[in-house]
């Protein structure tokens, strides 16, 4: 209000020249057109941001009218608490020797409960393993997060690594010249163009438990299972049916990028080859791939950040059978409605997520030199 | 082994791989129409058929019903109705508000462009569930609606993807033409919407129509904005929580029919659009 009234001071610089206002008049403008992305980019992501970063401090819930208590980390703690300890055997009391299986002449342990803390917070068993005579069990105060971080990794690591071969090996049948390509093109997109929760249907149809389901008859045509493997439920086949889901899904996005980079090659490095005498794999290796190099890592980089969040497959299919991070920070958000202890998750993938975001440009980086 | 036999080998091997890969591509699609003409009965047959067949004599038996059980079903035709209202919206205002920035970020010169270029490429990678909790809270504070709340949050994604792609589209304009406009005594923004924007027509088409995809398929957001308001539910949503009308068992007849009511609008969109489409979503990658 008051600032109307001060005159602009003239700085030196807009004093040269008219075109130093004209300048001025084009930055203005610019701030202006930008102002409402950044404002929605505010609202809806840097806000939010922060208040989840806040509240991973708390001990907020969901419609509740307690006033929030600042935790510090003990939210992480609790997500990420994980600890290693040694079972002791069981020892007979009266002998004092080392318990065996009768039959087997197996060690008999201790239930690994026994050992693990319980004070600040308890811990459960994740795992047990052996070395040696020595069993050890690895505890976490939150064995439902530590295992979705696990599998969520595993499932972009195989996912990723798996959409990558076959997308290349369709990207490089379908730039070959033949009949059909376009339609291949429309096929392509088919599986792309398909809502994620549409497709997780179709494909939880498929993975039926009796020999209704399309892989129970497949299997047992094939001499494998009895047709009535529980796909969803068995904890072994949980993994690999979502890999599969995913990798149907996302493959043809893969190609089409590896595709659009195939075509930047141009043909006559092929025809010097081709003078050069090498034959097509040795093309392929000195030609094809270090060209391609770009486009399959910035696929990869797209891939590997869009896979870490993997939400609706998870939730449609396994809801709580299984989680993924993302589907876990959902359930403890909308089920639990534990708000602080949700974003506390939210916070972890996000900070997993700029690790690979990191170490990918890192990677590329160097591969740029 | 004679040349020609060789080709010919060569062109049989190709021709396999190539419907190899179609089949493994539209396979489960198949799967799903064929599963949507079965009678809940038919859908019972162990083993499962390849063709919607009679359980009694094996003979072709097409069953309609789930069709109209879906068209009947009021959630699934109010989730159409609000997928619509919310990948309309979005990926209009995406355009907009995108259209403008992008106009900046590639024809004008201003003090922290590169920054405010980082910044929107950073967030076109940005993960949704990260700020799920606290998009809540935002919404629930400003006291938005289930509708409005997710064409505001969609642009978490449409937003920063159509600011990008515009970028790029723009920058790629000639200059001249903004010059000799502003000879002729036309203000940037004239400039802006009477010469660039005809323009990049195609462009905005590009986007829009991966923006609109993009919203039309969004679950997370949708499935969290609308837990206590079953009204607002978009379709992803509707099929994802898919109830039948009368029983109690999973009615995957109904869903596999509501799969593919879904799914065939898009399918036209990829054939009219396919060359756009592959043209879009290459148009960042590739570049690198």
């Amino acid at each position: 209000m008051s600032e109307d009234a001060v005159p602009p001071v003239p700085t030196s610089r807009a004093r040269k020249s008219g075109i130093s206002d004209l300048a001025k008049a084009e930055e203005r403008l610019a701030y202006m057109l930008l102002l409402p992305t950044l404002i929605v980019i505010f609202v809806i992501a840097f806000y939010p941001l922060g208040s989840v970063f806040y509240n991973s401090m708390t001990d907020r819930r969901f419609a509740s009218a307690q006033e929030p208590q600042f935790i510090g980390l003990q939210n992480y703690a609790n997500l990420l608490g994980i600890t290693v300890r040694q079972v002791p055997a069981e020892i007979d009391e009266e002998t004092g020797e080392i318990v065996r299986d009768p039959d087997t002449g197996e060690i008999d342990y201790e239930s690994p409960v026994t050992v693990l803390p319980r004070e600040p917070r308890r811990y459960r068993e994740l795992r047990t393993f052996n070395l040696g005579d020595t069993r050890y069990v690895v505890g976490a105060a939150d064995p439902d997060f530590i295992r979705a971080i696990w599998d969520t990794v595993a499932f972009t690591v195989v996912t990723v690594a798996l959409e990558t071969i076959l997308g290349l090996g369709i990207a490089l049948v379908v730039n070959s010249e033949f009949k059909g390509r376009g339609m291949m093109r429309v096929v392509m997109l088919v599986p792309w163009a398909i809502p994620t929760a549409v497709s997780s249907r179709m494909w939880e149809w498929m993975f039926k438990d009796t020999r209704a389901g399309f892989f129970n008859i497949l299997f047992q045509d094939l001499g494998l299972g009895t047709g009535q493997i529980p796909f969803l439920v068995d904890q072994s086949w949980q993994l690999p049916a979502m890999i599969a889901i995913d990798v149907w899904k996302t493959t043809p996005f893969m190609a089409l990028l590896l595709l659009a980079g195939l075509q930047l090659i141009p043909g006559d490095l092929y025809e010097a080859a081709d003078v050069d005498g090498a034959g097509r794999l040795r093309q392929f290796w000195s030609v094809t791939l270090p060209l391609l190099r770009p486009t399959i890592s910035v696929a990869l980089v797209f891939r590997t950040l869009d896979a870490i969040r993997v939400f609706d497959v998870f939730q449609i299919v396994l809801q709580k059978k299984r989680y993924s991070m993302a589907t876990y920070a959902y359930y403890e958000l909308i089920d639990g409605q534990l708000m602080g202890y949700s974003s506390a998750a939210s916070v972890v993938i996000f900070f997993i997520i700029l690790l690979f975001a990191v170490v990918y440009i890192r990677m590329l980086g160097v591969s740029n030199d | 082994m004679t040349k020609d036999t060789q080709i010919l080998i060569t062109r049989i091997l190709f021709w396999l791989v190539i419907i190899v890969i179609a089949v493994y591509l539209l396979f489960p699609f198949y799967w799903a129409i064929n599963s949507s003409l079965k009678s809940e009965a038919q859908l019972q047959m162990t083993p499962g058929t390849y063709l919607p067949r009679s359980p009694s004599d094996g003979s072709l038996d097409v069953y309609l019903r789930n069709y109209s059980a879906v068209f009947q079903n009021q959630r699934f035709i109010t989730g159409l109705k609000n997928s619509v209202i919310v990948a309309v919206s979005t990926t209009v205002l995406s355009l907009v508000i995108g259209s403008f920035a992008a106009f900046a970020l590639g024809k004008l010169r201003f003090r922290g462009k590169e920054p405010s270029l980082y910044l929107i490429l950073s967030m076109t990678m940005f993960p949704q569930v990260a700020v799920l909790a606290g998009l809540y809270a935002v919404i629930r504070r400003l006291g938005l609606d289930p509708i409005p709340s997710m064409i505001l949050s969609y642009m978490l994604f449409t937003l920063p993807f159509t600011t990008w792609v515009m970028t790029s589209f723009f920058e790629g304009l000639p200059t001249e033409l903004m010059q000799s406009a502003q000879v002729d005594g036309a203000t940037p923004f004239q400039t802006f919407y009477m010469i660039l924007l005809p323009l990049t027509l195609p462009a905005l088409v590009t986007t829009g129509l991966l923006a609109f995809i993009n919203a039309w398929n969004e679950y997370l957001f949708a499935l969290t904005f609308t837990t206590i308001a079953p009204q607002a539910r978009t379709v992803p949503v509707a099929i994802a929580l898919f109830t039948g009308q009368v029983s109690f068992q999973e009615p995957f007849g109904e869903i596999m029919a509501a799969a593919i009511v879904v799914t065939v609008p898009l399918l036209v969109l990829v054939l009219i659009f396919q060359q756009k489409i592959v043209a879009g979503l290459t148009a960042g990658a590739v570049k690198g």
